[in-house]
């Protein structure tokens, strides 16, 4: 947990992560509001506020008496959604600092496959 | 729908020509955790002991599960409160004082308890004069957990707990507040710990209302900007400035209030360094003297 | 509209809260001030075991002393002015004081009244009065039947004791026992509600008082008066006074306690 931004958006998208990456595949069963506030040792409010977020985005839906499950087709939507938001929150700082140390989008393409071309390498 | 357990307004507490409590006004909703905050000789006991009926107000209103405290049994015995500088019987050990707690509070669960004294390890047999601060402290944990009152107050629960001491207390109390809601004061002047624990912050400072809000809202409602002087400057003209420091030609300014997309661009755009304020940082400013000092020291300078 | 029918409702709330008897939140401080029995009952039966085997082994020394020629009636004579049986009442002042400076506070943190509070801890200054009273009247009795427990030492059978019978004894011990823990109690409701300010008070208009009385008596020669009146009441005048004094000090300190705030 950062200081920066509210513990709730924190712990959705902690949990979209999940789903993103299949630690919790669709369908699965999330753990229950007080097992994520002991867990994260957090206020139950808290932990509500933030699952409550994808419950109202669709991605996580509640089954009464049961609990609380990921929906089919979650995760494609969480990607869509993610990487609508990719420029803004990844690429516009880039260019920012880039164009400070005077970095053409040219050099910066080539820079970029460089670098996918070592990590497929490790 | 919340229900209000409490709820005060103009609250105003005197001794002599000092005044500990100054017109104070605000409510508690039912289960919820509320963190009391604020430096030490704040207020912040004064506030619980009006709270519990222990004194008596100058001024102001005091309601708690709709009428007055004081002298009110089926409002105290829906209480509890054990003070930071609680007195126990002369001679008394903890088992006095876990014996005597179930007469007291209806909710009181014997189970829970022994397993909060095995938890920390308590002596129950050594004299109450004769704990440590920390086993003290403990002693008031434990009878504020175990009673499970509508209505608990802590009163700087963890004086000379050890870490360990500390983390069982947390862990405790969130898990016995998932099974059993109820509303929960924790008064402390060390905040970093249980800040996620809090749902709703009263600070206050110098027996007022500093802030009321709940805590989410309060989490990086507070920003630290820090870069070359010009530009700091530039950049925080027009907001709400709670906090700065300086060294040579650079500036570190925190400024109540959030930033947007746009604005973080801008700072960026500006070499601008972004900082999160933690809420014991923005307590610190809020409540220090540091803003009226550094003002200064820049006048001079 | 809501403020006038909220206010009417409470004040009926009120009415029947004040008429209401709540045994067992008195009783509960009854509890509260007896679990650890050492303070009200082990210690006081403590001091007072200790002054018995002092007052036996002085018995037994001066019978040595003496050897044959010394009769035990003549040995329990000689104790007749000794204020052992009188021990353990200085250390019941202190359970008073005690009683209002640390248990009361705890009893408020646990949610108790103060209303209840002193309901409760008087309940026990009675049954503790009552439970010494019986038992130094008793042992007065068996004092005298044994002959000084067969060596002539007076611990019980001293002073006023013994004189009068039973029933003399017992109300005589519960008098004094229950203004010893009254006054303890009662003066510590004024340090608990207005601190040291309250007490110098109360300590310079005591002396205040006794002052202007003895001046008073002085002034207009009325000392035999005085003297010829305490007289004429006796012992059980004297002791009721006492019994009077110990409800003063207790209906005193109801009054206090009321505002009373714990330190």
């Amino acid at each position: 947990m950062d200081d920066s931004r509210p513990i709730f958006i924190q712990i959705a998208e902690q949990l979209e992560n999940d789903i993103i990456d299949g630690t919790l595949p669709e369908g699965s069963q999330i753990p229950s509001i007080n097992e994520f506030a002991a867990f994260l040792r957090v206020n139950p409010a808290t932990a509500l506020k933030g699952v409550g977020r994808l419950v109202d985005d669709g991605f996580v839906e509640k089954r009464r008496g049961i609990g609380m499950f990921v929906t089919v087709g979650a995760r494609d939507r969480l990607i869509q959604r993610r990487r609508a938001e990719f420029s803004a929150q990844y690429l516009r700082p880039l260019l920012v600092e880039a164009d400070k140390l005077g970095i053409d989008v040219d050099d910066l393409a080539g820079m970029l496959a460089a670098l996918r071309s070592e990590r497929t390498a490790s | 729908m919340t229900t209000t357990v409490a709820r005060v307004s103009g609250l105003t507490k005197r001794y002599g020509d000092f005044t500990a409590v100054d017109g104070v006004d605000f409510t508690l909703e039912e289960n919820r955790i509320y963190g009391l905050l604020g430096r030490n000789g704040a207020g912040k006991t004064t506030i619980m002991q009006l709270l519990t009926g222990q004194l008596f107000p100058n001024g102001g209103e005091i309601e708690v599960f709709g009428r007055t405290p004081a002298e009110h049994a089926d409002v105290l015995r829906r209480l509890c409160f054990i003070a930071e500088s609680q007195r126990y019987p002369e001679d008394f050990a903890p088992r006095h004082v876990f014996t005597a707690a179930p007469w007291f509070f209806e909710n009181w669960d014997q189970e829970f308890a022994d397993r909060l004294i095995a938890d920390f390890r308590l002596p129950l047999k050594r004299p109450i004069k004769k704990l440590s601060r920390g086993q003290l402290s403990a002693v008031g944990v434990i009878v504020g957990l175990a009673s499970r009152a509508p209505l608990t107050f802590f009163d700087e629960p963890y004086l000379g707990l050890d870490a360990v001491a500390r983390h069982i207390f947390y862990d405790r109390l969130l898990e016995d507040f998932a099974a059993h809601p109820r509303t929960i004061v924790l008064s402390t002047h060390l905040i970093d710990e249980v800040a996620n624990l809090l749902e709703h912050i009263i600070l206050i400072d110098q027996g007022r209302i500093l802030l009321d809000r709940d805590a989410e809202e309060v989490r990086g409602s507070a920003t630290t900007i820090a870069g070359a002087r010009a530009a700091v400057e530039q950049f925080v003209a027009d907001r709400p400035v709670i906090g700065r420091e300086g060294l040579g030609g650079l500036a570190s300014v925190t400024i109540d209030g959030r930033l947007d997309h746009a604005e973080r661009v801008r700072a960026a755009e500006l070499g601008l360094e972004l900082a999160p304020v933690s809420l014991q940082q923005l307590i610190v400013h809020l409540t220090g003297a540091d803003l009226a000092a550094s003002i200064e020291q820049e006048a001079a300078a | 509209m809501t403020a006038v029918t909220t206010t009417a409702a409470t004040a009926e709330r009120e009415a029947s809260m004040s008429s209401r008897v709540r045994p067992g939140e008195i009783w509960r401080i009854v509890r509260l001030l007896a679990v650890n029995p050492t303070i009200f009952f082990g210690v006081p039966w403590l001091i007072l075991g200790g002054a018995w085997a002092v007052t036996m082994i002085v018995a037994l020394i001066i019978q040595g002393a003496g050897g044959a020629a010394v009769d035990a009636s003549d040995i329990q004579e000689g104790f007749r002015y000794s204020w052992a049986v009188l021990s353990p009442q200085w250390y019941l002042v202190a359970v008073g004081v005690q009683a209002v400076a640390f248990t009361f506070s705890f009893a408020l943190g646990f949610g108790s009244t103060r209303r209840d509070y002193w309901l409760g801890l008087s309940a026990m200054f009675v049954f503790v009065a009552a439970e010494m009273a019986v038992a130094i009247a008793t042992l007065v009795q068996i004092e005298k039947a044994t002959g000084g427990w067969w060596i002539g030492a007076g611990m019980f059978d001293t002073l006023w004791y013994g004189q009068s019978g039973w029933t003399f004894d017992f109300f005589t011990t519960f008098s004094l026992q229950l203004f010893v823990l009254f006054v303890g109690a009662g003066v510590t409701t004024v340090y608990m509600r207005w601190r040291v300010r309250g007490m110098m008070t109360l300590f310079f208009s005591f002396v205040a008082l006794v002052l202007a009385l003895i001046a008073g008596f002085t002034f207009t020669n009325t000392w035999p008066a005085v003297l010829s009146w305490f007289a004429s009441i006796g012992l059980l005048g004297v002791f009721t006074l006492t019994l009077v004094a110990a409800v003063v000090a207790a209906v005193a300190g109801f009054l206090v306690i009321r505002k009373a705030t714990p330190r």
